[in-house]
């Protein structure tokens, strides 16, 4: 049914996707398989005319296209059930199937359209009230009347990106029948996910990219998880950095059975447990949404924690607000620069202060002191090197590595206990990257205590001390780097190791 | 309003006004530039105006002529043009501050209607206490009563999640109406005719700046708030924090700021200095309440804010050109039978076109 050819994608020197070529045949399911960034997401927006590959072919039920947009895709037959849903909250389940359908006309007919939609609920047991408002819909629920929009809108082919990342378990179940019925139809499916058991179960193909290129073809009843899971993260194994030899120290930063629970009362982080010693780098490998910005944002007091215990030097922080976190000795590096950690508008010298701008010396009595601001600045631009026009151009004019270096400057520079750095170099180029590394090193060496999170596998064993993996809210026991089997983290990346089963109570 | 705001428009023609920027000596605030654009807006709304003149069949150069000179032609017209720019640039100042933390306070109409309220109470209730005794309390009263009226519109904003633009704007009626229900009842002047409080005490009265002219301490008072309004922005904590929370929620709250403090407190403030206007504008020019003391002053403040790019000091330039706009009006309809309302057109067109002018401003403000 669907042929992609010799897909080939870069942007500048990276190699997004290098001759790929996917074949998805009516009536089949076929797994797309890849860590972060391996180029899964770049084929499936070629697929649909999001961006222009350099250079390959896109042949549907023979027929060569050209997809310039998601509307050519669409009426070529594709559709794509996003991660994030596209529905509108306020609206009923009708409303939301003939929002932008040109079949709905001008005129509406919501009895006729209701009608469609509990004739495809029953066909493809697709239970959903077309009359209900999609905001008071359990997550599952949304996900079918994306499921029966697409249908509706006529897909013969449906891409569904990570769909089960936000489903309970009997959700998932339920999505799994949905598919099989789908697939009995004729239809194929493109089922992306990285959780290695669903796709065993419910794939009749599977395809694993690695670096943008395609790493390997299996047919799903031969293929083994562990076999998967090599040809996902195969690569030659980073090396750890050099770094000083030392014990650790004593427990710095001391978290028990944590948990928090998202708006909609979803579960994120579930039960857990760990410490961080002085002179370490702990570092959280993961696939992305996992739980991981959720448990660096309640460490960091940007979220509060639903139960469980967080104590930093020996003295309970759990229901400390950021600032005295903060003054207790807890630096964080968010991963956001445009949002959190940084405001592009204001300057240097204001974003250095950005954390401490009310406390002595930068300020006394409520008023700032200009002098205190603009010297502390004027070191740390010097200190850290950071290239920018001077102390009051905005942090906006500055690089993306410069930007970076002002959030490690203030953060690494009041000389914490321990620091939380939530994807540190993620969007910097190579030399922005080794700086930061080297930071991050530099303070480890001075006895600092740094837990280091990573979806970048290669990131996380060159830098850790120790490594625990994080799968859905769940962490794992962390084990020293040289115990590391890069197959079994690869694994429990992948929710199928055998530790990850027993991670919440043993850690 | 929150996304079509001043902001959210500022950055996409940028790059081709740099050349000029750069060339008028790029300052780090572009105030120059600023107020250069802003010129331009105001030349075109006078122009269009002008039309409009010219078609109810008078000369616009002489209707022009004749504002100015309703403005500037003695001390005394100008003082009255001071007073009436009084109330803008007091409430404006406070408006100001709340949108800096982006806040959308529309509500200074009743802040400053509940701010005369408690002015002429204290000074119709205290006649007995010294001259300087009474107008500082009745002051006090009406920044406090303005405080009082805006911290409730942020109670309920933040404890019921109720928008803050529908909570400000709502009680703006609540606090309007309020004058009027005070009036008719035991505030209200026997046999007055129309609804108006009994005359104050000459030692209510705020003393005058200039003899011979009607210039009052309040206009002296806008100045100050103008200047404590730039130096709290830029020179305390406080405005730190304010400019942070404008600037992004969630950079603030990973800095360790508590929104709801912040934001209460400075809807309070703007709040205080809304009703520190009512109260002046009740002290020093009526010397009494009366029903529609301050009928637009409010969304005029909101207004002035808005043309001064949010930034405490342009108020005064802002507050200044309304209130000589409308001290003018008066003058041009008396010499000319132009009618005053024409001014209002003229206010209207700068605000739309000194906010369209500020889509081109390269970069937008510093925060």
């Amino acid at each position: 049914m669907l042929q992609m050819r010799g897909i080939c994608k870069s942007y500048g020197s990276v190699r997004a996707n290098w001759d790929v070529d996917f074949d998805v045949p009516g009536g089949r399911i076929v797994g797309l398989l890849g860590e972060n960034g391996s180029g899964k997401t770049t084929l499936m927006k070629v697929l649909f005319g999001i961006i222009a590959p350099d250079a390959g072919t896109i042949t549907i039920n023979g027929r060569r296209i050209a997809p310039q947009s998601p509307r050519d895709a669409i009426a070529a037959g594709l559709g794509m059930i996003h991660q994030h849903f596209t529905l509108v909250d306020a609206m009923s389940v009708t409303e939301n199937v003939m929002l932008g359908w040109d079949r709905a006309g001008y005129w509406l007919r919501p009895r006729e359209i209701a009608s469609l939609i509990a004739r495809a609920s029953q066909s493809y047991g697709l239970k959903v009230d077309p009359d209900a408002i999609v905001g008071d819909l359990p997550h599952g629920q949304r996900q079918r009347v994306e499921i029966i929009k697409t249908i509706l809108r006529g897909a013969e082919l449906l891409i569904l990106d990570e769909p089960t990342s936000n489903l309970s378990p009997p959700e998932v179940a339920g999505l799994l029948d949905v598919m099989r019925r789908l697939r009995e139809q004729g239809r194929g499916i493109v089922f992306i996910s990285h959780k290695l058991d669903e796709v065993l179960e419910i794939c009749d193909e599977i395809v694993v990219l690695r670096d943008g290129e395609v790493a390997g073809r299996r047919a799903a009843s031969g293929a083994s998880k562990s076999e998967l899971a090599r040809m996902m993260i195969c690569r030659e194994v980073a090396t750890a950095i050099e770094k000083r030899q030392h014990d650790a120290g004593p427990a710095v930063l001391h978290v028990a059975k944590l948990s928090w629970r998202d708006e909609q009362g979803m579960e994120r982080l579930r039960n857990i447990s760990f410490s961080l010693h002085a002179g370490e780098i702990l570092a959280i490998a993961g696939v992305d949404g996992n739980g991981q910005s959720e448990l660096a944002d309640v460490l960091a007091g940007l979220r509060r924690a639903t139960e469980g215990g967080i104590e930093l030097a020996g003295q309970d922080i759990t229901d400390e607000p950021a600032s005295k976190r903060l003054e207790a000795g807890l630096a964080y590096i968010p991963v956001d620069r445009a949002t959190t950690s940084l405001v592009p508008a204001m300057s240097v010298a204001d974003n250095l202060a950005l954390r401490d701008f009310d406390q002595v010396p930068l300020a006394r009595h409520g008023w700032l002191c200009a002098e205190a601001i603009a010297a502390r600045a004027a070191q740390r631009i010097a200190e850290f090197d950071i290239r920018a026009a001077g102390p009051d151009a905005p942090a906006s004019s500055l690089s993306g590595g410069n930007q970076q270096k002002i959030v490690i400057a203030r953060e690494v520079g009041r000389r914490p206990k321990a620091l939380i750095a939530l994807q540190p170099t993620w969007g910097l180029d190579p030399g922005a990257t080794r700086f930061v590394v080297e930071q991050l090193i530099t303070m480890r060496d001075a006895g600092g205590a740094i837990l280091y999170v990573s979806s970048s596998l290669e990131e996380v064993l060159m830098l850790a001390d120790r490594i625990a993996v994080m799968y859905g809210g769940r962490l794992s026991k962390p084990i020293a780097r040289d115990a590391a089997d890069i197959t079994e983290i690869g694994l429990m990346m992948a929710g199928a190791g055998a530790m990850s089963a027993a991670a919440g109570r043993s850690a | 309003m929150r996304a079509a705001g001043p902001n959210a428009a500022l950055g996409e023609a940028g790059f081709t006004w740099l050349s000029l920027k750069s060339g008028l000596g790029a300052r780090r605030d572009n105030g120059l530039f600023s107020f250069l654009l802003v010129c331009i807006a105001v030349v075109a709304a006078l122009t269009v105006t002008g039309l409009l003149i010219l078609a109810v069949g008078k000369s616009p150069m002489a209707a022009y002529s004749a504002l100015v000179r309703g403005v500037f032609g003695t001390t005394a017209r100008f003082a009255f043009a001071l007073n009436k720019s009084t109330p803008y640039i007091l409430a404006g100042v406070g408006v100001a501050l709340c949108f800096r933390a982006k806040l959308i306070n529309i509500g200074a109409e009743g802040q400053i209607a509940v701010g005369g309220i408690a002015a002429t109470w204290i000074g119709l209730n205290l006649e007995a206490a010294p001259s300087a005794l009474i107008i500082a309390m009745a002051l006090a009263a009406g920044a406090a009563g303005g405080a009082a009226w805006s911290a409730l519109a942020a109670i309920i904003w933040l404890k019921r999640h109720v928008h803050e633009v529908l909570c400000t704007l709502l009680l703006n009626f609540v606090g309007v109406l309020l004058v009027s229900e005070a009036l008719h009842g035991e505030m209200g002047e026997p046999g007055a005719g129309f609804p108006q409080s009994a005359l104050l005490g000459r030692s209510a009265w705020l003393p005058r700046l200039l003899p011979g002219t009607d210039l009052h301490l309040g206009f002296l008072m806008a100045v100050l708030a103008v200047i404590g309004g730039y130096l709290l922005l830029w020179r305390t904590t406080f405005g730190f924090r304010l400019r942070l929370l404008g600037a992004s929620r969630r950079a603030a709250t990973y800095a360790g700021i508590a929104e709801p403090r912040c934001a209460l407190a400075v809807m309070t403030l703007a709040g205080a200095l809304a009703g520190l206007a009512g109260a002046i504008e009740v002290l020093g020019v009526h010397y009494r309440l009366i029903e529609g003391f301050s009928a637009g002053f409010g969304f005029n403040a909101v207004a002035v804010a808005l043309i001064a790019s949010i930034n405490p000091i342009g108020v005064l330039p802002a507050g200044l050109f309304f209130g000589c706009l409308e001290a003018g009006a008066l003058a041009m309809q008396r010499e000319l039978g132009v009618p005053s309302s024409l001014v209002f057109v003229i206010q209207g067109l700068t605000m739309v076109l000194v906010l369209c002018v500020m889509g081109l401003s390269p970069r937008g403000r510093r925060v």
